[in-house]
């Protein structure tokens, strides 16, 4: 599954064939990179610390698992790596982008080109169908021409194995089946670095099993990939886990494969 | 292939039909107002202009002594005529009934079809009257109940009875031009003969004229030409020995109900800022609910790529789609309701309609309305809702927000004796302050308005009430010629049913300028010294007192005319050709400019004027009982009539006291009709407004419906707190709209009065419309939140709680 998407990449081909080339073998300059990242709510109660002074450097082909209890601050961690939150102090750096320091516009547009984001509760656009789906960030971003981005969007949608469902909307399809959608809309203007927040929160263990396959092959493929998750199992099976609580990463662990390596 | 953004458009105009249709909807009814409005304006007054132009009226009517067709050739000559044309007038009885008889002007000319002023347009039949047969304009016709073919009975003025035949249809564009404002209105019914037909009917000298009708060279656009024209044609009558009793004077495109259609246009444009303004607040009521909706798929978009401008240009491409769509409903719509409301009024208002048409400017200013407001509406939303951080949008948090909301719900918490439901209902309804705001405003004013409609109706009801406070009397009987009160009293003194009889004299005159030349003409009327049946509202001075010799008041139109004119000046006047001179002791509110000039004097003295000691033309009849209906001053005009015909008098007309408020009112029936609409304008949009909020406010909480479901809340209970919090703001809505229906009223009222009546009236209040708009928005709150409730109530645990 999904050894064509790398290969399918149009515009950054030469990019991907090196990654595929180099397989996992992580790089020694960070991708990412977060120093003394603060974030802290204000609220009727008062201000809430949701993450202190946290440091973090995140390498190009790492699968990084990200673990923790409910409110230790998993989400608002990678909310600060994509940019959909700002942080209260400290820097974040993606691929040499001070994302501390730019606009939402720019952002957004390097979002869109950047960062693929998958959600727990899916969040496709529920008036277009599954290809216009995947063809929208295309669109928004402008990457491909008109032809050469449906043929892009049509073979994203048979990788996930969900061609033959191309014109339906959202709501006729199964939640993993959505999730599979989701993955690859991330994946529309072949983004390098891919974050999912709980990925499989919604989903049974075999479909689990199925969307983790995928991510494991786009790290074979080169890409980055950031997940938080609740499941022990799937954390432990990334190349590398960070368990947060309370606001600090707490134990930064190699995985079994990384540990076997 | 159409790209995703715009697939996106379209699939949000067709996703939610019925949240499409309501946008449409709101932007639609504001369109079709203002279109309905604009057009029947702009066609008005261009048609009626162009119409009344296009007859060549008369500029210059004289009414004088006999003239023979020599004489109209020779002011033919006179310089500045351009053509001039001789007429014979003469009022006689119609049969409308068998015991009910009516006034008809009849009017003879040489040849009505190659006239070449004041020309008659053909609706039906002929314009060639032969003998025995008439012509009837069409706006009096229903009064006669008479079909082309029909024979119509008149009464000759030796008292015969004639049948004469209708054999023509026509429409008289000049109808009341020459007898003062709301001529049109009050004037008889108009009849066509030929000379033969006249002396048929035992007019001596039937060839021959009384009334001079003219046009002057030029445009017939000045005034001040016309008039000079006008006193050089008088001159020339008088040096051949020709009286002249009275002279008026009309530019081309002065048509007689201008000011009519004046006041209407005021009091339309009030009410119609007043329904775009609304529709302006429906607009962004509804587009600011719609976006609330969409802000998570704001933040799906900002997180794949979407930069602020291209998540604004997407939703301002919806809202084009939605003008767009409201455009092409509302624009056929006016034109077809426009020209529908005309075929109304082009018998109401006396025009000839000049066809059907579109009106390209009205077209094109709603096109720009469609394009433009709905993106100012907008656009701060749109603004807003693509501001959002990613975070704020997929979490649908707002930051800071959470201690406002906490504040405001603690307020209604303190109700600890209100059940929870009824709790929950307060809370939600103040919990979107926005959109509570927007909506409020829109209903309040919606409301103002209808109940401001009823308000001015009852407000002129009274104004013509205050007229016909000058005519009190439950029957007026007008008398073919002038005859001794005292004989008519003790005539009329068997008749229980009488208790009080007034002779009143009148006689025209007209007002004598410095230069001894005549001006306009003044309708003196004269009650007995003393009269109980005059309760006058006076402006200035005081009213007549019995034994007061040359004494007159003047009605409020010689005020606005001449502001010089003071109590206790001298005004002189012609009456039946004899200077007199009159000391104004008084200034009386009447109808304004639409009644043209009226004076009163006391009888006693006008009928020595005139040389008529003692006698009277017109009776003033009061009923033993008070309070007949009309229909019972009718019979008892028959028993009075019988009576004195039975005795030798001849009598002109006998009309029943309130058949001449009827009269009155009928000038008033187009805005009352126009009054009427706009409120059911005013009530559709603010219906529109709450149906919306109502289903966005369900739509909103469908999650929060689901949980209280799921926690043993029955659907009875789930209805009837979204209904309560329907009917909260239809409640506070109307108390709002009723506060603001008092300014809003006496607005309108004051503009629609200075308009018709050149003075501003006394606001009267009715219980009516408040009482209407309460019934209205109580069924309409309910209603409009039964409908979304039911939706609610009626989705599955499962199917709510996954509601995205």
């Amino acid at each position: 599954m999904l050894n064509n998407f790398v290969k399918s990449n149009g515009r950054s081909g030469g990019r991907s064939r090196e990654r595929s080339e180099q397989e996992t073998k992580i790089s020694e300059q960070s991708q990412i990179r977060l120093t003394n990242l603060v974030k802290t709510y204000k609220s009727a109660a008062g201000e809430l610390p949701a993450l202190n002074g946290v440091d973090l450097e995140i390498y190009p082909g790492e699968f990084v698992a990200i673990t923790g209890k409910s409110g230790a601050g998993k989400t608002t961690l990678i909310n600060m790596i994509t940019g959909v939150d700002r942080l209260t102090s400290g820097e974040v750096w993606v691929d040499d982008m001070p994302l501390h320091k730019m606009r939402e516009n720019q952002l957004a547009q390097w979002r869109g080109r950047t960062m693929g984001i998958i959600y727990q509760s899916f969040h496709l656009m529920p008036s277009l169908s599954l290809l216009d789906n995947i063809l929208l960030p295309i669109d928004l971003c402008g990457l491909y021409r008109n032809g050469e981005s449906t043929r892009r969007a049509m073979d994203l949608l048979t990788q996930v194995e969900l061609q033959d469902h191309a014109y339906k909307p959202p709501s006729a399809i199964s939640g993993g089946q959505q999730q599979r959608v989701a993955i690859a809309r991330a994946l529309a203007n072949d983004p390098p670095i891919i974050v999912a927040d709980e990925p499989t929160g919604r989903l049974d263990s075999v479909t689990a099993e199925s969307i983790f396959q995928i991510f494991l092959s786009l790290v074979e493929h080169g890409k980055t990939i950031l997940m938080v998750t609740h499941d022990s199992n799937l954390a432990y099976r990334a190349s590398r886990t960070l368990e947060i609580a309370d606001g600090e990463i707490t134990t930064s662990n190699l995985s079994y494969n990384e540990r076997l390596n | 292939m159409m790209r995703p953004r715009w697939q996106k458009v379209l699939a949000d105009l067709r996703g939610n039909r019925g949240r499409t249709a309501l946008v449409i909807a709101s932007i639609a009814v504001g369109l079709f107002a203002f279109g309905v409005i604009a057009t029947l304006y702009l066609v008005i007054r261009q048609d009626m202009r162009g119409g009344y132009a296009a007859i060549q009226p008369a500029n210059i009517r004289l009414r004088t002594s006999l003239i023979d067709e020599d004489m109209v050739s020779s002011i033919r000559k006179v310089a500045g005529v351009k053509d001039a044309q001789g007429a014979r007038l003469l009022n006689l009885r119609l049969q409308k009934a068998p015991e009910e008889w009516i006034t008809i002007e009849l009017n003879s000319q040489k040849d009505f079809e190659n006239s070449n002023i004041s020309k008659l347009s053909l609706e039906e039949g002929t314009l060639n009257p032969s003998k025995r047969q008439i012509l009837i304009d069409r706006y009096k016709l229903p009064d006669i109940n008479a079909e082309i073919g029909d024979l119509v009975a008149v009464e000759t003025p030796a008292g015969q009875i004639r049948q004469i035949e209708l054999v023509g249809i026509v429409s008289d564009l000049t109808n009341g031009a020459f007898s003062g404002g709301g001529g049109f209105f009050l004037s008889p019914v108009q009849g066509y003969v030929d000379a033969d037909t006249l002396e048929w009917l035992g007019l001596p000298l039937p060839d021959w004229y009384d009334t001079l009708y003219l046009t002057v060279e030029g445009d017939g656009m000045d005034q001040s030409q016309i008039q000079a024209v006008a006193d050089r044609v008088r001159d020339e009558l008088e040096d051949r020995d020709v009286s002249v009793t009275s002279l008026a004077t009309r530019r081309t495109d002065d048509h007689p109900n201008s000011p009519y259609v004046n006041a209407i246009s005021s009091v339309l444009l009030l009410l119609g800022l007043f329904i775009v303004f609304l529709s302006t607040f429906l607009i962004t009521n509804t587009l600011q609910a719609l976006l609330q909706q969409q802000v998570e798929q704001i933040g799906i978009m900002k997180t794949i790529g979407a930069r602020r401008t291209q998540i604004t240009v997407i939703y301002m491409m919806l809202i084009l789609a939605f003008g767009v769509l409201a455009f092409l409903l509302a624009a056929p719509l006016t034109s077809w309701v426009s020209f529908q409301l005309m075929g109304f009024l082009v018998y109401q208002l006396n025009f000839n309609l000049l066809g059907f048409r579109i009106v390209p400017v009205v077209v094109i200013a709603q096109a720009l309305i469609a394009i433009i407001v709905p993106q100012i509406a907008a656009f701060i939303p749109i603004w807003r809702g693509s501001r959002l951080s990613v975070q704020e949008a997929l979490s649908g948090v707002r930051q800071g927000a959470t201690k406002a909301r906490q504040a405001s719900s603690r307020g209604i918490v303190r109700f600890k004796l209100l059940s929870r439901p009824l709790l929950i209902s307060l809370r939600n309804t103040f919990r979107s302050k926005g959109r509570m705001a927007l909506t409020l405003v829109t209903l309040s004013l919606g409301g103002a308005l209808f109940i401001s409609t009823f308000n001015v109706q009852r407000s002129m009801a009274n104004y013509i009430e205050q007229i016909s406070q000058y005519f009190i009397g439950d029957l007026n009987v007008t008398l073919a010629y002038p005859y001794r009160v005292e004989k008519i009293e003790e005539l009329l003194s068997p008749l229980d049913e009488v208790s009080h009889v007034e002779g009143w004299m009148t006689a025209r005159s007209e007002i004598l300028h410095q230069d001894s030349s005549t001006g306009d003409a003044v309708q003196l009327l004269a009650p007995p010294g003393g009269s109980q049946l005059v309760e006058p509202k006076l402006l200035a001075g005081r009213w007549l007192q019995p034994g007061d010799q040359n004494a007159i008041v003047l009605n409020e139109l010689f005020r606005s005319t001449y502001p010089d004119l003071q109590v206790g000046d001298t005004l002189r006047l012609q009456v039946n050709g004899d200077e007199t001179d009159w000391v104004v002791v008084g200034f009386f509110q009447f109808a304004g400019q639409s009644a043209g000039y009226m004076a009163y004097t006391n009888a006693e003295y006008l009928s020595q004027l005139v040389g008529l000691p003692g006698q009277a033309v017109l009776f003033r009849l009061v009923a033993a009982r008070t309070d007949l209906t009309i229909s019972e001053q009718e019979a008892l005009g028959v028993k009075v009539q019988n009576l004195l015909e039975r005795r030798g008098i001849q009598i002109n007309e006998v009309e029943a006291g309130l058949s001449v408020s009827q009269t009155a009112a009928d000038g008033f029936t187009i805005l009352t009709a126009f009054l009427l609409f706009m409120a059911i304008l005013a009530a559709i949009v603010g219906s529109i407004g709450l149906a919306g909020t109502m289903s966005i406010n369900v739509m909103e909480r469908t999650r929060e419906i689901g949980i209280m479901r799921a926690i043993g809340s029955s659907n009875g209970i789930l209805m009837l707190m979204v209904i309560i919090e329907g009917y909260l703001i239809g409640i506070i809505s109307w108390a709002l709209g009723s506060l603001l229906a008092f300014p809003i009223s006496n607005l309108m009222s004051n503009s629609i009065s200075l308009a018709l009546f050149e003075a501003s009236t006394s606001i009267t209040y009715t219980p009516t419309g408040f009482l209407i708009w309460f019934v209205v928005v109580s069924l309409l709150s309910i209603g409009a939140s039964v409908l979304p409730a039911r939706k609610a109530a009626n989705l599955t645990i499962r199917e709510v709680l996954a509601y995205e």
